[in-house]
């Protein structure tokens, strides 16, 4: 036979009557205000900014970092299309492996006696002409 | 229309003055609610010592955090968030440390005196009886989930109402009723081995 709603309530609300021991409050308020003088001299100077930001760091819920890993990811996203990119320079088909390369015919060389070296077209070393 | 005007606070006064520095209307209201906080915390956590240090992160937390109250809810409800928050949160991280559910974890607790009412002391023979039913709750209780073992904390032992309760843990008055459904099922069943044994 299983408890009724009403007997099971009435098991449960004898723990109302449930305190901590005698003198308990007292010590607690002791210990409190011990904690927070400390408290207090731990949040001055530096380490206490240290302090406040590792604390800060610490309340941040496991939800508060799912958000801001899904925003800085939308943000990179978002800069990836919209800042400009530089213009792309296309690639010419590489040429295939077997490829040769057929060299031109060369120009004649022009011939010495083709050229005027008569002393009308030379000048001479140190002359100027005024 | 005229919208319903919430009741003042009862706390206002000792509130202000606690913002404003007097640490004595701060203790005044450690001491005023402190019984009922750790009556929260011990049945959720069933330790001791994880009961007092919650209480001293509960109240310290509520001290510096006061600047930041503004009075939407009463201080009893608001404090009673804190308090509820940071136990769940306790609990959570308790488990994946321990990678052991809390009930293998405190099973001496079970045993605890603390949790066992000592206000029936008339009948010695109704009293083991009962000592062995509280114990037998106790260890059922430790088997419910935290949100079931939360509400039947809230409402059974503390007394709470529906309504305070879906304030404090921001959810609708439907939901509170069916978790309590739900946990009374549990700890009927778990109960009645015992129970029939001895009623």
């Amino acid at each position: 036979m299983k408890p009724s709603i009403e007997q099971l309530e009435s098991l449960l609300a004898l723990k109302r009557y449930e305190r901590p021991e005698e003198g308990y409050w007292q010590d607690f308020l002791g210990e409190f205000h011990h904690r927070q003088r400390q408290q207090a001299v731990a949040n001055t100077g530096i380490a206490g900014l240290w302090n406040r930001v590792t604390s800060w760091f610490a309340d941040v819920r496991p939800s508060g970092w799912a958000y801001g890993a899904g925003l800085a990811y939308a943000t990179a996203t978002i800069a990836l299309f919209v800042i400009p990119r530089g213009t792309e320079v296309e690639n010419q088909p590489a040429a295939p492996v077997n490829y040769q390369v057929v060299p031109s015919p060369a120009e004649p060389v022009e011939q010495l006696e083709q050229l005027d070296l008569s002393p009308e077209t030379q000048g001479s070393v140190g002359e100027q002409v005024f | 229309m005229f919208r319903q005007s919430r009741p003042p606070d009862p706390d206002q006064d000792l509130v202000t003055r606690a913002r404003e520095g007097d640490t004595r209307a701060f203790d005044a209201l450690i001491l005023k609610y402190g019984d009922k906080l750790y009556g929260l915390v011990y049945h959720m956590t069933s330790h001791k010592e994880d009961t007092h240090d919650l209480l001293q992160e509960i109240f310290a937390r509520a001290y510096q955090s006061l600047k930041n109250f503004r009075g939407n809810s009463t201080f009893y409800t608001w404090i009673y968030q804190i308090a509820v928050n940071l136990t769940l949160n306790f609990l959570k991280k308790k488990k994946r440390r321990s990678g052991l559910s809390l009930n293998e974890l405190d099973a001496a607790a079970h045993q605890d005196p603390a949790l066992i009412d000592s206000t029936h002391e008339a009948n010695p023979e109704q009293q083991t009886h009962l000592n062995e039913l509280q114990v037998k709750l106790n260890e059922a209780m430790q088997k419910l989930s935290e949100p079931h073992r939360m509400v039947v904390t809230m409402f059974d032992i503390q007394g709470m109402s529906h309504g305070e309760i879906a304030k404090v843990l921001k959810t609708s008055e439907g939901t509170i009723r069916s978790r309590l459904h739900y946990a009374h099922l549990q700890l009927q069943s778990a109960l009645q081995e015992t129970w029939n044994e001895r009623f």
